[in-house]
Order: C-alpha cells, then sequence, then structure tokens
C-alpha cells in the first residue's frame, strides 16, 4: 500500500459541547475527507473530550475521532475504559492525544504506559460467547495488569476489554509533547522533530498545498494539521485546496485506513 | 375502556446494560449477546426505550476487575464498556430519553466528575442524571493505587463532600450547562446510604421484591426526605423489576423456567459467590449454607452480607436451594411472570399502593423482551391514562416533572 497523504485537523472550541455544532461540524470535516478530528488542545479543556468522543462515535461514520486527554485529572483506570468502548462503538475509529498540561514531568508518560497495559490484559478473540456450552469467555485470555509506575499503580485487568484496533491510535502534539517514543502520529511544527510513525505537519489554510505535496513525496511529512479557528470556513477551505491530494482509504479499522496497523509493532 | 387523567403518571426507567438480568439471559436462542459491544444495538435499543415514553435510560457500573485469578467464573465475567460512552452514543441517535450513568465518587476526584458530567448534560441537550454511588465491591481498591476501600461510613462523607465541591464547580461553569446541573440519582440501602439519599436524591433507584417491601422502603424515604426540610413529591422511588412475558402467566412461568434452566447448580452458585463476593468453589451444594465460611471471607461488609443470609441459613436451607432461589428474584429486585395485562395491573396496583413512582425495567434477556414492553405493555399504560403518550419537554428534568432546581442541595 502507498504511504497515504494524512489531513489532521483540532478544536478546542467550546462549541463543541453543544450537539447541533458539534454534528454540523464533523459531519463536514468527514465529507471533506479528513481523516482526523481531534477535540480538546493542549491550551483550551472548556469540555472532557472522552464524553464528547463517544456521542461522536453515534454521530459520525468515516472520520478519525480523537480525544485529548489531560494526565493532571484523568486516571488510566477510567481512560482505558472509557476509550474502549469508544473504539467499539466506532468500529475502531477512534485516537487519543495525551497532554501533559501542568501535571508533574513523567505523569502523562505514566498514564500511556498504565492505559496500553490495562488494554492488554485482554487478549483479542478473548469472547467465545457460546450458547450452547453456556461459554461466555476464556478467562486464561484475561490477566492482572500490576502497572506500577511513578504516579500510578493499577493492578487491572480493566473491566472493559481490548479495544478493536489493540491500542487506539496515540497521536502526540509538539505543542506538548509527551514522550512516547512509539507514538502512531505527531503533530509537529516547522522543523520540530518528534519520534513517531507518521508526522503531520501543522500549518494554517493558507499555506500552499503545492509545497505542502512536495514535502510529502520528499517524504519529510506525512500530510497536514490544521487548527481550525473558523471551522466551518477552514474545513471548507481545507478540502478545497488539500483535498485533492488525500486518495481513497482502505481498511475497516482507522489503523488500518492510515497504514499503522499495530502488528507493524510487534 | 376507563381512563383517569388525573392518576398518578408511572415513571418508566430502562435498565439496559450488558446482556439482560438474568444470568442465563444471554443465551436465550433470541438473545444477541455479541451486539453489545456495537453501535446497532444501542441505536436499537435506545430508540426502543424512546418509544416506549421512558423518562431514562439507566446504567449500573462497577469499577472492579473481573475475570482475573480464575475466581470470576468464565459465565459470569462479561466485560462492561464504560457507561458514558455508551449513554451520550445513545443521545446522538434519540432525542427525549434522559441518560444516567452511576459514576463513583470514591473513584473520581470532584473536578473529573464536574467536567464529565457537565460535558455529557450539554452534548446530551440536557439529558444527564448521575447516579451517585460510593462502590462496593473491596477489590475496586487496587485498580485505583490503594491497599484498601474506605469503610462505607467514610465514603458517604466523602460522597457529600464530593457532591458539594461538584455543584460549587458547576455553578462557577463559564458555558452554560442545560440543566444547571445533571439529576441527581442515589442507589444504596443502609441508614447511611439512605440518609445521603434523602439530603441529595431527586430519585433513587433501590430493589422491593414484594409490594410491602417497596411501602417500607418509600415510606421510610418519604419520612427522612420530609425530615430535612425537602419535598417527597419532589423525590420519584424506582424500584427495579425484571419481568418476563407471554400472552398467558402459564406461558409466562413456563418460558421463564425454560431460561432460567439454562443457568445450571454451578453457575448459580457462581452468580451467588460473585453477589457475596466470596469463593464458594469445593463447597457442597446439598448441604447448608456455610454461613461462618462466607462471613469469615467474604470482602464486602459482614453485616450486609448477615442480612441476606441469616434468615434462609437459620431456616437449613442447602446452599444449592438457596443458590438456584437467588438466581430466581436477580439481586432482591422483583419479577414478574405472567401476561401484558397482569403487568399493566401489577404495575398501577404498586403505584396507587405507595409502593413506588415508577419501575427501573431490567429486562431478563435482551433485546426482544424489552420489545415485548413496549408494544405490550406501554399501549395498555397509555390507555389507562397512566403512561405518557409524548414527552413534555426536551430534559431529564421536565420528563421527570421534577420541577425547578432546588438550590440548597448538597450546599
Ligand atoms: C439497587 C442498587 C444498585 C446499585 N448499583 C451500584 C452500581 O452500579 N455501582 C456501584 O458502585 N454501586 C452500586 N450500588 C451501591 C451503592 O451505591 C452503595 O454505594 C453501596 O451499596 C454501599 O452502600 P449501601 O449499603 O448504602 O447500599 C447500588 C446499590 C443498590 C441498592
Amino acid at each position: 500500500m502507498s504511504r497515504a497523504f494524512l489531513l489532521s485537523v483540532s478544536t478546542g472550541d467550546p462549541r463543541l459541547n453543544d450537539p447541533l455544532w458539534a454534528r454540523s461540524v464533523l459531519s463536514a470535516a468527514e465529507q471533506a475527507g479528513i481523516d482526523l478530528f481531534v477535540m480538546g488542545r493542549p491550551d483550551a479543556r472548556p469540555f472532557d473530550a472522552q464524553v464528547i468522543l463517544g456521542w461522536a462515535a453515534a454521530a459520525t461514520s468515516r472520520i478519525g475521532i480523537v480525544a485529548a486527554v489531560p494526565a493532571a485529572t484523568s486516571h488510566p483506570f477510567h481512560v482505558a475504559r472509557a476509550l474502549s468502548a469508544v473504539d467499539f462503538l466506532s468500529d475502531g475509529r477512534s485516537g487519543w492525544l495525551p497532554l501533559s498540561g501542568d501535571s508533574p514531568d513523567g505523569m502523562a508518560e505514566d498514564m500511556v504506559a498504565a492505559v496500553r497495559g490495562l488494554w492488554d490484559g485482554w487478549d483479542p478473540d478473548t469472547l467465545i460467547i457460546d450458547k450452547a456450552s453456556g461459554r461466555y469467555l476464556d478467562a486464561s485470555r484475561v490477566r492482572s495488569t500490576n502497572h506500577e509506575g511513578p504516579f500510578f499503580k493499577v493492578a487491572g485487568p480493566v473491566n472493559a476489554m481490548r479495544p478493536p484496533q489493540g491500542h487506539i491510535l496515540l497521536v502526540i502534539d509538539g505543542a506538548d509533547p509527551v514522550g512516547a517514543a512509539d507514538a502512531d502520529i505527531a503533530l509537529v511544527s516547522e522543523g520540530q522533530v518528534l519520534p513517531a510513525r507518521r508526522r503531520l505537519l501543522k500549518t494554517s489554510v493558507d499555506s500552499d498545498p503545492g509545497a505542502t505535496a512536495e514535502r510529502f513525496f520528499r517524504g519529510e511529512i506525512d500530510g497536514a494539521h490544521f487548527e481550525l479557528n473558523d471551522a466551518m470556513a477552514d474545513i471548507a477551505l481545507i478540502a478545497e485546496r488539500f483535498g485533492p491530494l488525500v486518495d481513497a482509504r482502505e481498511g475497516k479499522t482507522l489503523r488500518q485506513r492510515l497504514g499503522l496497523a499495530l502488528e507493524e509493532f510487534a | 375502556m376507563m381512563t383517569d387523567q388525573s392518576a398518578p403518571q408511572i415513571h418508566l426507567w430502562a435498565f439496559l446494560q450488558g446482556i439482560g438480568h438474568y444470568p442465563s439471559g444471554w443465551r436465550h436462542p433470541q438473545a444477541t449477546p455479541a451486539e453489545v459491544f456495537t453501535m446497532d444495538y444501542y441505536r436499537r435499543v435506545g430508540r426502543l426505550a424512546e418509544r416506549g415514553r421512558f423518562d431514562a435510560i439507566v446504567f449500573g457500573d462497577q469499577l472492579h476487575s473481573r475475570g482475573a485469578g480464575g475466581r470470576t467464573s468464565e459465565r459470569l465475567a462479561m466485560p462492561t464498556l464504560d457507561p458514558v460512552t455508551l449513554l451520550v452514543a445513545m443521545a446522538a441517535v434519540t432525542e427525549h430519553v434522559g441518560l444516567v450513568a452511576t459514576i463513583s465518587t470514591t473513584y473520581n476526584s470532584p473536578q473529573m466528575l464536574a467536567e464529565r458530567l457537565a460535558t455529557m448534560d450539554r452534548i446530551t441537550g440536557g439529558r444527564a442524571g448521575w447516579n451517585i454511588v460510593t462502590s462496593a465491591y473491596a477489590t475496586t481498591a487496587g485498580n485505583f493505587g490503594e491497599e484498601q476501600m474506605p469503610e462505607k461510613s467514610a465514603r458517604y462523607a466523602n460522597a457529600v463532600s464530593t457532591v458539594a465541591e461538584a455543584t460549587r464547580l458547576w455553578q462557577q461553569a463559564e458555558v452554560p450547562i442545560p440543566q444547571g446541573r445533571p439529576v441527581f440519582i442515589q442507589a444504596g440501602q443502609s441508614g447511611d446510604g439512605r440518609d445521603f439519599a434523602a439530603r441529595t436524591a431527586e430519585a433513587i433507584f433501590c430493589p422491593a421484591a414484594t409490594i410491602d417491601d417497596g411501602i417500607a422502603f418509600r415510606t421510610d424515604l418519604r419520612q427522612r426526605i420530609a425530615a430535612v426540610g425537602r419535598n417527597p413529591d419532589a423525590v420519584r422511588i424506582m424500584p427495579g423489576l425484571s419481568f418476563i412475558l407471554a400472552p398467558t402467566e402459564e406461558e409466562a412461568l413456563a418460558k421463564d423456567a425454560a431460561l432460567l434452566e439454562l443457568a445450571d447448580l454451578d453457575l448459580c452458585i457462581e452468580y451467588l459467590a460473585e453477589s457475596l463476593t466470596v469463593d464458594l468453589s469445593g463447597q457442597d451444594p446439598s448441604a447448608p449454607i456455610p454461613l461462618e465460611h462466607i462471613l469469615e471471607n467474604t470482602l464486602a461488609p459482614r453485616e450486609d452480607i448477615a442480612k441476606v443470609l441469616a434468615g434462609p441459613a437459620s431456616k437449613g436451607i442447602s446452599l444449592g436451594d438457596f443458590a438456584t432461589a437467588y438466581v430466581r428474584t436477580p439481586r432482591g429486585h422483583n419479577v414478574f411472570r405472567g401476561s401484558p395485562e397482569q403487568m399493566a395491573d401489577m404495575m398501577i396496583r404498586w403505584v396507587d399502593a405507595g409502593a413506588c413512582d415508577g419501575f427501573t425495567m431490567q429486562p431478563a434477556w435482551m433485546p426482544g423482551e424489552l420489545e415485548l414492553f413496549v408494544d405490550q405493555v406501554v399501549p395498555i399504560l397509555q390507555e389507562k391514562g397512566r403512561l405518557r403518550r409524548n414527552y413534555p419537554g426536551k430534559t431529564l428534568r421536565d420528563t421527570l416533572g421534577l420541577g425547578p432546581l432546588e438550590a440548597d442541595l448538597a450546599a
């Protein structure tokens, strides 16, 4: 599969709390062929993005939905459960963007490790659900997590499930970079280097799509990220100017569609 | 048919989480257990509840781990997806039905709760309710880095201050919250729990196996509510109601028996063991209830467990018989088996006797039993003028008919 040009947007607009506004913006972004919609920003948290994500899972059908998750006010047990549910309800279209914000050094990294550990407490195909034998699941495929990090101690396993994507997509933001060596996607500003499997350049809707395309073909970037200011107008412009760079996507989950299948890590 | 428009309206909640309320319910030939992990299922049951004019969909929640270490049966260790996520997803595909999330004050900070619930109320357009619980399973502590769960009275004291702090945060919120704050709901049985409910709750979820249990509970709660200076009519008491419907009572009993047949003796004992939080494997089902063993090993408060077991144990009932009977009255809730007409009559009788203001419907298996209720019992209640045909407003507060926000609650 050829490398896909990725289009991503984010907003911390408090109107994302409003179902009418959220529905119109998400559906416009989906129509525009945008791959990722990041809800919440390092500098703006007027809502709990994990809650919006549950709603967005039902209100959208193709777009990748990503929640900003602040380490300072989250707990891995709750985060692992909430995001697992979103991934189920969205058929594997979800992602998260951990934020360190003003939490102590290392806390966000600890949260990422703990959440991934909780997801790994469940093997794929744990469920049996066989009415005839009465076996619902294979308990030998569920393990305690026993995460003991500098900030979080979590016995586990989480009473949810391994998400359809295995681990939901991990996105890091160069404005508040969380030190994950194996992030899936990094949102980087000009000249910034962050370890990740794909790098999206934060740029503006007024930037030159031709120049962006050239940098993509040279392998410097894997796509573009836009912070929405006037959301509806910006989305329309992104569609018009950058949409032609995007090819059709294939695959069931977001990971598969973006060519970021989890197995590649093993 | 006689309709009495002045008769009290019956409130309905739908407890739709998981695979139904019988531990064997998912094995019903028409049950769709794998679907509880899909959006299609929540779209279907959310719209169904709304078609039945339910006030709200309510989900419980537990934060302990199941299925680890082999203690929990492979047939009971149902994973449960995060209730807030499921509820807000249903909000996106419904318009009126309220959405009540159970969230523990013991393992969430006031800030986390306030932001999560404010977001929930906004994105649902004012349909959020908070079932304020303090967590009951001791093994929850380990998931939050603690050795031990605090004692019950300490948990309730913390609940009071957590609700007060969250309320303060909502009052200061910059973005308006449609209902001002979520509707407060409580489920808890002890004296501490009832006092907390009397001061805080606008609706209460409880078990009541018989009409007399219901009358006793509702009378007690109304007295406690009046004693703290609140209006008891502004609080809805909503006991659980499991049900099996068929055209005749005889057929319903046969249907019930067939479903319970799918729960063999081992499963019944495992179900009981999980409720009592004690390992009962290796216990002889034909021997008397091992009361000493249970009280010594349970992770739950001993006095709670003693309350459930003392009577049956003193009568010399065997463990197997007790476990089998326990499965037949799931966790102390009322179970109805009969025809739609009988069910409507029973519900009206309970409400008119002052046993409750409505019911938290707990289908024995899903989704078929809920469909039967909505298609066959709801129209009868509507004909009799006991269930609205339309929603009165947009918010859960409107739907519950609660009137204006009581400003001093939880202050
Ligand atoms: C009908 C009923 C349902 C309950 N559901 C939950 C629940 O879903 N999650 C939870 O953590 N606690 C639940 N509880 C527990 C209570 O909220 C309470 O915190 C706990 O039982 C201890 O208090 P109590 O002895 O007053 O009941 C429930 C209690 C009752 C009576």
